[in-house]
């Protein structure tokens, strides 16, 4: 009898449990057709996704579902067709997965910049540095002599492939560097940032994108952690946008991908991304092919006023140019 | 900052994987343990000890392992569940397994050896002897299932590896917890956390009356 009871109880957990599903499940509300989108960290956590992404929503009608990983991740889900399309960073592992017909294609979207970050003091002089390469080789004579040390991601992401392209750059193979002052931790972004100010007795230094950086700066978790070398081309982080090859898995949504990959080079989004701010900072930049950003499209208007037509000509400007040129006159007269 | 996902379906669904995990792992634990513990069969010794090593087996490891098994280009891809609470239960159920099936087999066999020969004596047939006990390790069941619970509802490497963290689909107290902590919102990452221990509380809290058979 007793066991009975036991049994009875037993069956009020699973009821009680079915009815969390249920609760579950009515707030989950009815299913639209949905995008999933493989992307690095960086894009999630900069809250950029949640600012664009509602205005794709509602032109596409549709729900996009975010899977934010590393960037070698993300491109393996692409691989085993796991996810309809991918935004990434990682420009050498996207080449090869177009080449091995894995993508529909690849454009370019936009860019962040990283930054070497250090003491405030900068024992390892980058920030008078010519280039990032330069200051890399710097940290690098200063780590071997036991002055500073330098703390690796030494995981998959995107930011550590810049990072051994840079040592490279440098002339340096990172894996023969010594662990008494290059530090391979495996650790993300903001926690990498949180052991170099919590090792800065060290003169640690570390490689990160700006994004991250500005977040730690104003959760004041980093207060003695400083940017000391940034600008140099060399430092962009490309991402591009690459819809997975439907014919190699055709259960992938073609359609919302291939239309998700187009929206988000079109000029509005791209102007969508070019004035979104965190932590008082702009912090992507776009750069698809084609975009015209506001500023040099009123210059260009400017320019194209004071010219004879055929003179236009001659300086071969382009007739989408002109067409933007249009709207740019208009955006200004409102 | 205040994130726009939906707490109370993140908890909801939670409350969801871990216990239908628990339950599955439960129902084949327990009798796979009752079966090891109270049956004697060569190599016993090896299976037990094998048994105890998975309690160490690492989440992530079991969240890969099915995530080979349910990605497209894996042998149940076709299922097409991969990045759905369905696939997190599966990863989380392997993780359940080998717990209730070790303190399974603990309880039955401390109780086995005290009762045996009472049961024996008293003229009780092989499945009356194997009913008696599985009721007297009684306190030693409901323990598995509590250690099996608190395993999944902490647990993050699988639920993030198999689940994908979407957000108003995958996303759980743990990996919401990981994605405040990376976004550097730790204020809001420790509420998360006090929301969480607050559910293995209630869940607790039950099992224990349970358990010690006050609650009806």
């Amino acid at each position: 009898m007793k066991l009975d009871m036991k049994w009875i109880a037993v069956v009020v957990v699973v009821i009680l449990l079915v009815t969390a599903t249920g609760a579950y499940l009515l707030l989950k509300g009815e299913e639209k057709q949905s995008l999933l989108l493989a992307t690095t960290t960086s894009t999630q956590d900069s809250g950029l996704l949640d600012y664009i992404l509602p205005y794709f929503e509602d032109e596409f009608v549709c729900e996009v579902d975010v899977i934010a990983v590393g960037s070698g991740t993300a491109i393996e889900y692409g691989k085993r067709g796991d996810v309809d399309v991918l935004l990434t960073h990682s420009p050498a592992a996207e080449t090869a997965f177009i080449a091995g017909g894995y993508g529909e294609f690849k454009k370019k979207v936009m860019y962040n910049n990283f930054v070497i970050v250090g003491p405030t003091d900068d024992p390892a002089g980058t920030s008078d540095s010519t280039n990032a390469s330069q200051a890399f080789l710097r940290i690098y004579e200063n780590g071997t002599a036991g002055n500073v040390m330098f703390a690796s991601r030494a995981d998959n992401s995107g930011t550590y492939t810049k990072e051994l392209s840079l040592w490279a750059k440098a002339g340096l193979n990172a894996s023969t560097f010594s662990n008494d002052w290059y530090e391979e931790t495996g650790l993300g972004m903001g926690d990498l940032l949180d052991f170099c100010e919590e090792k800065l007795d060290d003169n640690e230094y570390t490689l990160s994108d700006d994004a991250t950086y500005y977040q730690r700066v104003e959760q004041g978790t980093i207060p003695d952690l400083n940017i000391t070398y940034s600008g140099d081309p060399l430092l962009f982080n490309q991402y591009s946008v690459m819809p997975v090859n439907s014919t190699m898995h055709p259960h992938v949504n073609h359609t919302l991908a291939v239309g998700f990959a187009d929206w988000l080079v079109e000029q509005e989004t791209q102007e969508l991304i070019a004035s979104y701010e965190r932590y008082g900072h702009r912090l992507f930049f776009p750069n698809a092919d084609g975009y015209v950003s506001p500023s040099s499209l009123v210059v260009g208007y400017v320019g194209i006023q004071t010219l004879e037509p055929s003179q236009a000509t001659a300086t071969q400007l382009k007739e989408t140019l002109i067409v933007e040129n249009a709207r740019a006159l208009v955006r200004c007269c409102e | 900052m205040i994130s726009d996902y939906d707490l109370v379906q993140v908890t909801l669904l939670s409350l969801y994987v871990s216990g239908v995990a628990t339950i599955i792992g439960s129902a084949i634990g327990i009798p796979l343990g009752a079966l090891i513990g109270l049956k004697e069969f060569g190599g016993k010794g090896l299976v037990k000890t094998v048994t105890f090593t998975l309690y160490g087996f690492p989440p992530v490891l079991s969240g890969l392992a099915v995530f080979y098994l349910f990605s497209h280009s894996g042998p149940l891809g076709f299922l097409d569940i991969l990045f759905t609470p369905t696939a997190m239960i599966v990863a989380e159920t392997l993780l359940v397994i080998p717990l209730v099936t070790g303190i399974t087999i603990t309880s039955v066999v401390e109780v086995d050896r005290s009762i045996k020969d009472t049961v024996k004596a008293l003229g009780a047939s092989s499945r009356q002897s194997v009913l008696t006990v599985m009721r007297e390790a009684w306190v030693g069941l409901i323990m598995a299932c509590m250690i099996g619970f608190g395993r999944v509802i902490a647990e993050v490497g699988a639920a993030y590896m198999v689940g994908g963290n979407i957000d108003g689909k995958t996303r759980v107290l743990t990996t919401a917890i990981m994605l405040e902590t990376r976004m550097g919102d730790f204020e809001w990452a420790m509420a998360l956390g006090v929301v969480l221990l607050a559910v293995a509380f209630s869940v607790y809290l039950f099992l224990r009356l349970l358990q010690e058979k006050e609650l009806l």
